[in-house]
């Protein structure tokens, strides 16, 4: 709606006399000040939909109850993070789960353990022999992850440690005629040897040049086990290992054993993941991240020690699983060390997250899913695991369970830049002295007091000066009357004032000083014979003062 | 036990994974990144060159320049997939190591898919002629593979100390982030280093499949070799990768005269913890802090 014609002024004391009709006079255009709130309270910068604040849920309070809490037992930890508090609203008790993944362990925990009841009828043998290596394989994983992410070696060789160990205690079963519970303690034995033998360099090497290092290991494991005769050159692995199923089982039974067997074996590394990470040694090693090594070392952290402790530790486990590998799958094969298995176990590490045992697991699940259920895609399986490994490295800073982290830091940093966008100063305060200030009336009033002056800026026009130059006092058109009213409410430091020097004959502007004793300070030279024109003068002073502003 | 036979063998291997180990050196002293997917652009290269042959005609110049284009082809992937993306953000050598893998699992599988299991034979670039020198035959393609391995490495170094681009990209590897405050591209350099050692892989995969064959994995061992020559000479050092190249390869034939033929990669990998341990930045390796963008 554009007004192009003259606004009409209105006298408001013919309220009084409603018998005459309103007095009425045109007067000068003005804005209204809606307009620059407005303007002000409008959002200018294009913002992206970044989610809500983070919820929780809250649970009716429990008094007394809250602080008798249910404990893992051989550690200090509770079972759940649970937070009571007073709503200070309704003054009620709450509780509050801070941390809901031990839920979502159990959970996953149950699915696992009745996952062979849902297993397609159709698929049993493919799908329960699946979820055997994928059990199997994220123990191996879970004890990799303790290695490349605790203690931050960038070891390649865990496959030459579980297929040493495999390979070693089915050549001894073999020949000694050992029973089957002989070969993990033997493959844990032959662990911690291999483990010792390759932690030597670890303790000179660092980053690259260990993994380098590993790799060759594992080629040099490969070539060795594909020409040596006792090794099965000829057969193509070493096989003939003693199986802990029993003798008279029908195939599906000795799947779901099998299945369980492995599920064990995992739970069994999980808990080993737990006490290193969660405990001591890990605390130890997260003091040392990477390029921190030499401020740890300067706190006393022996973190060479720590890394070699986990490692001499994880290649055990790695041996001990490696033990399990021959007895579960009757031998080993030099599969075991080839450079596509190193692959995708690093694919499933990364997949999941490095640093973290959930990660390990559900990298591994992905990847074996892929791997071995839909085989009906040949080579395509793996282009289709290496992509899935690339986005990951590319677009994730760590796996899909770093997702959340990695959402809420990105949300974070866009309400930072949007709070840097109302930085503009212009008398207002910026998002740092806001902070700072006590007195938050003073921020909003220093708001207000920017949009005053934005919308009073607008209203001085030619039109309005010429106004009060022909009658400073008296009555005003409404933008003259909002100018004046602004200038009179100023406070008194340096507000202006007319000095009378000699009455009728000559005026001087000076500004106050706003501090009793303290004289006025004088602002020009100039006289004025005539009060009008030292009003006028004084105007056109605060008019041009606040132009700058 | 013929000496001068596996001693020519060994040089002539030694120059070609001394190439592939000058490579590996170039990628990561200067864009700080572990080319894991060199064994791809090796593979890639020899297919690349097998095309070429089968398609056009079995010239061996163009076949070489054929082996050395798809290689350098192959290095611009890997630069655009896994340094341009991700070396300014943070954690990047462990994340490029990882992308690199990937790109390797994706590009071996490609071939595999494409081509199929079967390997290829390359034409014989160098005839079929030999001399005896001093008692030792020396084949046509092992002298032509050491002697155009030699020629093309050392055109090569040349262009890296007399052209602009061999400038910057000796800035590069002397001080990145200086480099880059000189005006001094870090992906455009990365670009021309990836192409350049992209192309060192696929002049060691055309002579190599001189010897052996093209298949989809027939890069994995030439690059463990060349990783190994790399680290033994010291990551980021040229003399040092021909010095490896040189001991490696008198090692290798050493022992396969001395104890056998399986016990090469065991002796090779003693020696090179051996020296390792002594000096941990291999022989000529940079000091720790010369690189660490």
């Amino acid at each position: 709606m554009t007004d192009t014609a003259q606004p009409i002024w209105i006298d408001p004391t013919d309220c009084h006399y409603p018998e005459h009709p309103a007095r009425e006079a045109p007067t000068n255009r003005h804005l209204p000040h809606q307009v620059t709130w407005d303007e002000t309270r409008q959002f200018r910068p294009r913002m992206h939909p970044v989610g809500r604040l983070r919820y929780y849920h809250k649970w009716p309070g429990h008094g007394a109850r809250l602080w008798s809490r249910v404990r893992y037992w051989p550690t200090r930890r509770r079972v759940l993070n649970v937070r009571g508090e007073y709503n200070p609203k309704t003054m009620r008790r709450e509780k509050t789960i801070v941390d809901k993944r031990p839920i979502w362990w159990a959970l996953a925990f149950v699915a696992l353990l009745l996952a062979p009841l849902f297993a397609p009828a159709g698929a049993w043998n493919t799908v329960m022999s699946a979820a055997a290596v994928f059990a199997i394989y994220s123990a191996v994983n879970l004890c990799w992850m303790l290695i490349i992410g605790t203690a931050g070696i960038f070891s390649l060789a865990t496959y030459a440690v579980v297929g040493a160990a495999a390979y070693g205690t089915t050549y001894l079963a073999i020949r000694l005629g050992l029973p089957w519970w002989m070969l993990p303690l033997l493959g844990s034995l032959i662990g911690l040897a291999f483990g010792m033998v390759i932690a030597l360099p670890a303790m000179r090497l660092d980053g690259f040049y260990y993994a380098l290092l590993t790799l060759g290991v594992v080629e040099l494991c490969r070539v060795y086990v594909v020409q040596s005769r006792e090794f099965g050159s000829a057969t193509g692995g070493l096989y003939g290992a003693p199986s802990y199923l029993p003798a008279g089982l029908a195939q599906s039974h000795r799947l779901l054993l099998g299945y369980y067997a492995a599920l064990a074996l995992m739970v069994l590394a999980l808990v080993i993941y737990r006490f290193i990470d969660g405990k001591r040694l890990g605390r130890v090693l997260r003091m040392a991240p990477e390029k921190r090594e030499a401020f740890a070392q300067a706190c006393g952290v022996d973190y060479i020690r720590a890394r070699i402790q986990v490692f001499l530790i994880s290649s055990t486990a790695l041996g001990f699983i490696g033990g399990f590998y021959a007895t579960h799958f009757g031998g080993a094969s030099p599969n075991l060390f080839s450079f596509d298995t190193l692959l995708l176990s690093l694919a499933m590490l990364v997949i999941g997250g490095i640093g973290r045992a959930e990660g390990a697991v559900a990298g591994t699940a992905i990847v074996v899913f892929i791997d071995r259920i839909l085989i009906d895609l040949g080579p395509l399986r793996f282009i289709l695991i290496g992509a899935i490994m690339l986005a990951v490295v590319l677009f994730l800073r760590d796996g899909l369970f770093g997702i959340k982290q990695q959402f809420r830091t990105w949300r974070d940093k866009k309400k930072s830049e949007r709070r840097a966008t109302r930085s503009e100063k212009g008398g207002e305060m910026l998002p740092e002295e806001a902070t700072e200030t006590e007195d938050k009336d003073q921020i909003f009033f220093r708001r207000f007091d920017k949009m005053q002056r934005d919308f009073l800026k607008r209203l001085v026009s030619d039109a309005v000066i010429e106004e009060h130059r022909m009658r400073p006092l008296g009555q005003h058109s409404e933008p003259l009357e909002r100018l004046l009213i602004y200038f009179r409410r100023q406070g008194q430091v340096d507000k202006y004032a007319i000095m009378v020097i000699e009455e009728f004959k000559a005026y001087r502007i000076v500004a106050l000083s706003g501090h009793r004793g303290t004289a006025p300070r004088v602002v020009e030279d100039r006289l004025y014979g005539t009060p009008d024109e030292a009003y006028h003068a004084l105007f056109l002073r605060r008019v041009q003062d606040l132009l700058e502003s | 036990m013929n000496w001068g036979f596996i001693l020519s063998n060994a040089i002539t291997l030694a120059c070609v994974y001394g190439t592939l180990a000058i490579g590996i050196s170039l990628t990561w002293s200067s864009l700080g990144l572990v080319n894991m997917a060199y064994g791809f652009i090796f593979a890639f290269a020899g297919y690349g060159a097998w095309l070429a042959s089968a398609l056009i005609g079995p010239y061996p110049a163009m076949v070489m320049a054929a082996g050395i284009l798809t290689g350098a082809l192959g290095g611009l992937i890997v630069c655009l997939l896994a340094f341009i993306p991700i070396h300014d953000k943070p954690n990047f050598p462990i994340r490029a190591l990882i992308a690199t893998l990937a790109i390797s699992l994706i590009g071996n599988q490609t071939l595999l898919w494409y081509f199929g299991p079967r390997s290829k034979s390359l034409p014989r670039l160098f005839g079929s002629w030999s001399i005896d020198v001093a008692g030792v035959v020396l084949t046509s393609d092992k002298l032509g593979a050491s002697l155009s391995a030699i020629v093309l490495l050392t055109l090569i170094l040349l262009w890296m100390r007399s052209s602009r681009r061999g400038l910057e990209i000796r800035a590069m590897m002397m001080n990145p982030h200086a480099a880059s405050i000189v005006g001094i591209g870090v992906r455009h350099t990365g670009l021309y280093v990836m192409a350049l050692t992209g192309s060192l892989a696929g002049l060691a995969s055309v002579l190599l499949a001189q010897t052996y064959y093209v298949a989809p994995f027939s890069g994995i061992t030439p690059m463990v070799k060349g990783l190994s020559i790399a680290l033994l000479g010291g990551l980021g050092s040229v003399p040092g990768a021909v010095l490896g190249a040189i001991i490696l390869g008198f090692n290798e034939a050493l022992t396969s005269t001395l104890l056998g033929g399986q016990y090469v990669l065991i002796t090779q990998f003693l020696l090179i913890i051996l020296v390792l341990l002594v000096r941990p930045r291999g022989i000529a390796g940079l000091l720790d802090k010369a690189r660490e963008a």
